[in-house]
């Protein structure tokens, strides 16, 4: 069943000339993880915010098409319906933080006292959402004082506690550090798993390519490329667009120049990789090889 | 009118202010560090006031000093003087003193009446006679011209290179901003002179002592030694921003 | 307390008490303080009431030391000007010329009184209730969350902003601009440090008032509060109490002016 149904989006901000995002058409189903690629430029924020519901209520601009998302219409809804439904997280963990709040435990609590949920109720989510995210030991400490990773943490754990239907991030882990990155890939994953819709920008290919069903490529607004990682990633389009690149499949694609991978298929994941190395390291009965070995172009030959 | 209120109040506008309140502390403490002789400690006000709005500004001033107040007391008590340089500062900017740019004669011009009138009125102060009774009388502009016409001279001369290379194209908004800090001053006076005795504890009082030697009464001093330091203060202050809002990209104004 | 704040945790009765009760205890001092006629009435309250209240709330010392801390260069000042500067008036002793005049200080012994009543008063305050504390109370009487959002808010950035500007200044010394020096030379270093920090935080707005409606702010729903303040009716009364004389202090002001 379709959560997200976007048919012909066109929009222009209110200050430029050219439309950040072209017809596009996107259909995410309820509990898909689909992950957004593209340069910079490409539409990847400006599709997070129409997603959300900013785009158009709060940047205004032009908006042509129909969005819709976990029931709502873009012209029927306002921004307040639609907070309820999606949650959407961005890079910086310190522009998350609301600052009304002296403890984490009250942070997390802040979005459901805006909305009027009871006391007793409000309690209960929030320790379960610190359960979710890792975070109960930070229950008392200050938002500020914590690193970018927990930070990050803090503020996916303040969204999910609302209760959304989808959850939009946009790039969450470009300014974290190796360990804050793994914490916040750990907590998305997690929700993916339980079945949230997940849908997630992001320039990490490698672990998208594990995790996620389904992969947008987008480049000047439109949607170039759709389908699996594996068809996304090795394709050439997505090569010669210079974006969306796995070090696995450059790997893999070098080895075939030289000769080496035996398989059809490119890796785009690290086990996929260390499958067909393996194979292509794997000697081959001894006399088709020295046969071969003579007669292939980049061989190996000694 | 209150939908007009209202309409100043959207989420940018409040998530502005906090923001607007530390630049004021900011940029105050720089001008400390950088030890010049002026404060600057509006200028998160006078932003908000420039791109949100009268209503907006006047709330972020007045917050400002009630939460410095929970530090400096001092400052609490001020709270109206920067309300009402933030509802100056959001009429400046609906007359678009902030994005006009103003001839460089007209900067010329500003700077030179500015320390003319200054140097006009500290001389009237000291050159004031007081008789027996207690009666001042105060020299004519006149008298004084004709008296020291060379200080006056060098004061339009110093007066307009500081306009033109301070205020450059900014003077509306220096106009706006000189002011500003003069009503800032007088309404200032008031609570200085009666709840603080007359004084800041900082340099500024040897200016309140220069006008009571000259015989003046405590609360004119203390407006006559506002008057000195707040449009000087406020008109840098309201340029400084002008020169903000000019290098915003065009994408951060539409509100 | 990570954030700015002049807060001081004491376990303690006055702690206890409902911020609102120490909010308007505070404003009938300060009303009663600057309004009743009489010179000294800044001492006695000061004395007679505030330390005592300080004594309380065991913050005694840190109020004594952080009044005085702040107050020393107004003392200082007030004396000395309107001492010597009087004008006519009788004169407490002569030196080379200088002689402060009886009148003078007087009328500064009294400011002080004033200056003192309202340092203490403020700090008091402040040193015995916590901000967040002192937003909810007042969200629970009608003051708009986002003026306690504004002002929580801002006492919890204020530390990151001044960090901010100084990573400005020293990067851009370490570009080679000059700091230090004459006049003009610091004059020029001003705009290269507060243009990229000013600039900076504008861009940062839109992006946290994104992230703020996503979660349900200023969206005129009724609200609801994750903390309970304790209140008792008692304190509800005290308080109704004190305005109330803070009113009457007002009236009997003017009542006195207008008879004399």
């Amino acid at each position: 069943m379709a959560i997200v149904d976007l048919k012909d989006v066109t929009y222009t901000y209110p200050t430029t000339d050219s439309p950040a995002l072209r017809n596009i058409n996107l259909q995410v189903d309820e509990g898909e993880f689909v992950a957004v690629i593209g340069p910079n430029g490409a539409g990847k924020s400006t599709l997070c915010y129409t997603l959300a519901g900013f785009v158009p209520h709060f940047f205004k601009g032009e908006l042509t098409g129909t969005v819709e998302v976990a029931g709502s219409e873009s012209s029927q809804s306002t921004l307040h319906e639609w907070v309820l439904n999606v949650g959407l997280a961005f890079q910086n963990p310190f522009n998350q933080i609301s600052g009304a709040k002296y403890t984490v435990f009250e942070e997390l609590a802040f979005g459901l006292e805006n909305i009027g949920v009871p006391r007793d109720e409000m309690k209960a989510r929030v320790v379960d959402v610190m359960e979710l995210t890792g975070i109960s030991d930070l229950a008392d400490r200050s938002p500020y004082s914590l690193s970018g990773g927990q930070q990050q943490r803090v503020a996916l754990a303040s969204i999910l506690v609302m209760q959304p239907k989808i959850l939009v991030l946009d790039e969450p882990t470009s300014q974290m550090d190796p360990i804050g990155t793994r914490e916040v890939f750990g907590v998305i994953r997690k929700m993916a798993e339980q079945g949230m819709t997940v849908v997630l920008v992001e320039h990490k290919v490698e672990w998208i390519a594990q995790f996620a069903d389904r992969v947008v490529a987008l480049k000047d607004g439109q949607v170039l490329l759709e389908g699996t990682p594996a068809e996304v990633f090795t394709s050439s389009i997505v090569e010669e667009s210079g974006f969306g690149i796995s070090r696995y499949t450059s790997a893999a694609r070098k080895a075939r120049e030289l000769g080496l991978w035996k398989s059809h298929r490119l890796p785009v994941t690290l086990d996929e990789a260390a499958e067909g190395f393996s194979q292509a390291l794997t000697p081959d009965p001894p006399s088709a090889s020295l046969r071969d070995a003579s007669r292939s172009p980049g061989g190996t030959g000694e | 009118m209150v939908e007009n209120i209202k309409k100043e109040f959207s989420t940018r506008t409040l998530v502005l202010i906090p923001i607007a309140i530390a630049i004021n502390i900011a940029i105050g403490e720089l001008v400390v560090r950088l030890k010049l002789p002026v404060y600057l400690d509006s200028i998160g006000t006078v932003l908000v006031g420039a791109i949100a709005g009268p209503w907006a500004g006047a709330l972020t001033g007045a917050l400002a000093n009630l939460i410095w107040g929970l530090f400096n007391p001092f400052a609490a008590a001020f709270f109206y003087v920067a309300a009402v340089i933030g509802l100056l500062a959001g009429l400046a900017g609906k007359r678009g003193a902030f994005e006009k740019e103003a001839p460089r004669w007209l900067s010329v011009l500003v700077g030179a009446v500015f320390v003319f009138s200054l140097t006009m009125f500290i001389f009237a102060f000291t050159n004031a006679t007081t008789d027996e009774t207690g009666f001042t009388t105060y020299p004519s502009m006149a008298e004084l011209f004709s008296s020291y016409a060379p200080i006056f001279i060098v004061a339009i001369l110093a007066g307009g290179a500081i306009g033109y290379f301070l205020l450059q194209r900014g003077g509306y908004a220096g106009i706006w901003g000189l002011v500003t800090g003069g009503i800032a001053a007088i309404i200032s006076a008031p609570t200085a002179a009666y709840v603080f005795g007359g004084v800041t504890g900082a340099g500024q009082d040897l200016l309140v002592a220069a006008f009571r030697a000259s015989g003046a009464g405590i609360l004119a001093s203390v407006m006559a030694q506002g008057a000195v330091s707040d449009p000087f203060d406020k008109m840098l202050s309201f340029m400084v921003v002008w020169l903000i809002l000019r290098s915003l990209p065009a994408r951060f104004k539409a509100r | 307390m990570n954030a700015f704040s002049m807060y001081v945790a004491r376990e303690s009765g006055l702690h206890k008490l409902h911020p609102l009760t120490k909010g308007s205890l505070t404003l009938a001092l300060l009303v009663a303080g600057l309004t009743l006629p009489g010179d000294w009435t800044g001492y006695f309250l000061v004395l007679f009431i505030i330390l005592p209240l300080a004594r309380w709330g065991k913050v005694l010392e840190n109020l004594v030391r952080t009044t005085w801390s702040l107050s020393w260069p107004f003392v200082l000042s007030v004396i000395l000007i309107q001492s010597l500067f009087w004008g006519k008036g009788t004169p407490i002793f002569e030196l080379w010329g200088i002689s402060p005049k009886v009148e003078g200080a007087r009328y500064a012994l009294i400011s002080v009184g004033r200056i003192i009543l309202v340092m203490a008063d403020f700090l008091l305050f402040a040193m015995t209730t916590r901000p967040d504390t002192l937003m909810i109370s007042l969200k629970q009487v009608g003051v708009p969350s986002s003026i306690a959002y504004i002002i929580v808010t801002t006492l919890q950035i204020i530390p990151s902003f001044q960090r901010k500007a100084l990573t400005i200044l020293d990067a851009q010394r370490s570009r080679g601009l000059e700091t230090e020096g004459n006049l003009f030379i610091r004059v020029r270093a001003f705009v290269p440090i507060i243009l990229p920090l000013v600039l900076g935080s504008l861009m940062e707005v839109e992006e946290r008032a994104i992230a703020i409606q996503v979660r349900g702010f200023n969206s005129n729903r009724k609200e609801t509060s994750l903390v309970e303040i304790d209140d008792t009716r008692r304190q509800a009364t005290v308080r109704k109490l004190f305005i109330i004389i803070a009113l009457l202090c007002v009236v009997a002001r003017i009542a006195w002016q207008l008879l004399t």
